[in-house]
């Protein structure tokens, strides 16, 4: 069924000479239980663009990209691949996870060729193929196991290719990688998807990450897209490139401040007195609203220190603040 | 010169598990040739030797071994396959091991052993008992083990399997069943150990031919040494199942650093 419906599209992707999905997502709503965690979320993304979305842990920014790819079931709203609904097409949907999740009990080629059907040496011939466009060809008969992190993720990458795949999901693919297989794999991400030419969306923590790859980056805070930047860089961009740097502090500072206007928990405040005890110390802070203490470990006080005067955030956490009513 | 070395290093490596049953044999021996031990209570190795060298010439040894072997094997294939069948279905279907698991747990404290004057009672004191008593001693190890090698499986992997278009048959030959193989061999080989217990122990107490039937019958005629022999071949039988069990995660598992070598 599955594969009927794929080969299908695929004609009809032929057709339209299109490799890439459109998506269009509107007032898309995510519960878990009592907590809602997508706030009626509306976001268009063009066919072969490669957008990355950046934002804190919990924002959301996961439980998009598994609504995306049809993993859980959206609470409210729809989801439009190419104007259809997301199920006709979700065989043209293929998802990176952060860990490999490869099979440890296949090879690597077996690996890639998970879920294909077809004459065995024909599916050998493109599983070979696809591990030779990631670099991999020679390690095709190994375990798994024997891999290094950015090998297995690079036989997880040939395993999504495989299936030519007209929208590509990357859930933080890189983050447990070291810096330097980080960036061979962001330039081997990139230079297959200009080749590909699918729809690509990139979860991602590192905001150098996204400038480095995406056309676009979204910030998601609280379920909501607060920031939305087209990447103008031309291709291959290099880390240490001025403009580069610049538009990556440009999405840092965005990130920081829409955390710092957002008031919700947070006052912006001066520090006006440091009490260090042996153990726990106490700063005092006077914001606007009145003065904040805030108890710190001294062992993080003497690793950060802080002045009289700093100017500083205090955050804390919706669930620990206690209301009374006054008389 | 590193490689003679390294030679002598295997040789004596592979000599050394078989130092002390070496020297026990030759103490023990020792004491029967001088007469310290009586042959009645012990007899001495050579003995044992000879007895199995004779009966296995007359043919009787190869035909208890054989009715002995067929006997584990068909009470195993029908008490494992039970408990593999049943442990499958419970661990794949909530909704099975709801109605299922908590009658098999209560089942599964009896110990087989207590059921011998009953099975008695039900199928007399032929075939059918000890078949039964195996079965039912195995059935349960197999199942305790593919029940819980089935849940255990990466939930990580089952998604990805799903989002790569698998469900069904092909889902459960890619990613279930390799998954819960190595705690499902873990229940196969403590099933293996239980089988020779309780082969022993249904053969000791009724049979017209077997190991057990051979060593009780030798009982009566006072041979010891034949005793003995009859022991020695449940050890070796028992250590075959255990060695054939260990092939099959080799071969299974061998994608697992820690059965086989890899590649």
């Amino acid at each position: 069924m599955n594969i009927d419906t794929s080969e299908l599209n695929r004609v009809k992707a032929a057709v339209a000479e299109t490799p890439g999905l459109r998506i269009g997502i509107g007032r898309l709503i995510k519960r878990f239980g009592e907590r809602q965690v997508l706030h009626g979320l509306d976001l268009d993304i063009d066919a072969g663009q490669l957008v990355a979305i950046v934002g804190r842990s919990g924002c959301g920014k996961s439980t998009l990209l598994r609504l995306l790819a049809g993993l859980d079931e959206a609470s409210g709203g729809d989801i439009l691949l190419d104007g259809h609904a997301e199920r006709d097409l979700i065989g043209d949907v293929r998802m990176m996870f952060q860990d490999a999740r490869l099979l440890p009990w296949r090879t690597v080629i077996q690996n890639v060729a998970l879920g294909l059907t077809g004459p065995k040496t024909e599916i050998r011939e493109r599983a070979l193929a696809v591990l030779a466009q990631v670099g991999l060809a020679d390690r095709a008969d190994e375990w798994p196991n024997r891999l290094s992190g950015g090998q297995r993720q690079r036989v997880a990458l040939a395993r999504a290719l495989i299936h030519r795949p007209r929208l590509l999901l990357l859930d933080e693919p890189l983050g447990a990688l070291d810096a330097l297989t980080r960036i061979e794999m962001q330039r081997l991400i990139e230079q297959i998807w200009r080749q590909h030419q699918f729809t690509a969306v990139l979860v991602t923590h590192d905001v150098s990450e996204a400038v480095a790859l995406a056309d676009r980056i979204l910030l998601i805070e609280d379920g909501r897209i607060t920031l939305d930047e087209t990447v103008q860089l031309a291709r291959p961009r290099e880390h240490g490139e001025a403009q580069f740097a610049r538009l990556e502090s440009r999405v840092l500072k965005r990130l920081m401040t829409i955390e710092a206007i957002n008031s919700r928990n947070q006052i912006l405040g001066k520090v006006t007195g440091i009490l260090v005890d042996s153990v726990l110390s106490e700063v005092q802070i006077l914001t606007e609203a009145g003065l904040v203490a805030a108890t710190v470990l001294t062992r993080s006080l003497a690793e950060q220190p802080l002045e009289l005067g700093a100017e500083v955030l205090a955050t804390f956490k919706s669930n620990e603040v206690v209301l009374a009513t006054t008389a | 010169m590193s490689t003679r070395n390294g030679f002598l290093q295997r040789a004596w490596n592979g000599l050394l598990p078989w130092l002390v049953p070496i020297g026990i044999l030759l103490v023990w021996e020792a004491s029967a040739r001088f007469g310290w031990l009586s042959v009645r209570i012990l007899p001495e190795p050579v003995a044992v030797v000879k007895a199995g060298v004779t009966l296995a010439a007359s043919g009787e040894l190869w035909q208890h071994v054989k009715v002995s072997a067929l006997r584990a094997t068909t009470g195993f294939a029908i008490g494992g396959g039970l408990g593999l069948l049943l442990g499958l279905l419970t661990g794949s279907f909530r909704k099975l091991e709801i109605a299922l698991d908590t009658t098999l747990q209560m089942i599964r404290n009896i110990p087989p052993l207590a059921l011998i004057p009953l099975v008695i009672l039900w199928f007399g004191i032929d075939e059918t008992a000890k078949l039964f008593l195996i079965a039912f001693g195995v059935f349960f190890a197999v199942y305790v083990n593919t029940f819980h090698g089935i849940r255990s499986v990466d939930p990580a992997l089952i998604e990805m399997g799903k989002s790569y278009g698998l469900s069904g048959w092909p889902l459960y030959r890619e990613v279930i069943l390799p998954g819960a193989l190595s705690s499902i061999l873990v229940g196969v080989r403590y099933a293996l150990g239980f089988m020779w217990v309780i082969l022993i122990v249904a053969e000791t107490i009724s049979a017209q031919a077997g190991i057990g039937y051979m060593t009780m019958n030798a009982r009566e005629f006072l041979q010891t040494d034949v005793v003995l022999l009859g022991i020695l071949l449940y050890a070796v039988l028992g250590k075959l199942a255990d060695v054939a069990a260990r092939l099959l995660e080799r071969r299974w598992l061998k994608w697992n650093t820690a059965y086989g070598n890899g590649i």
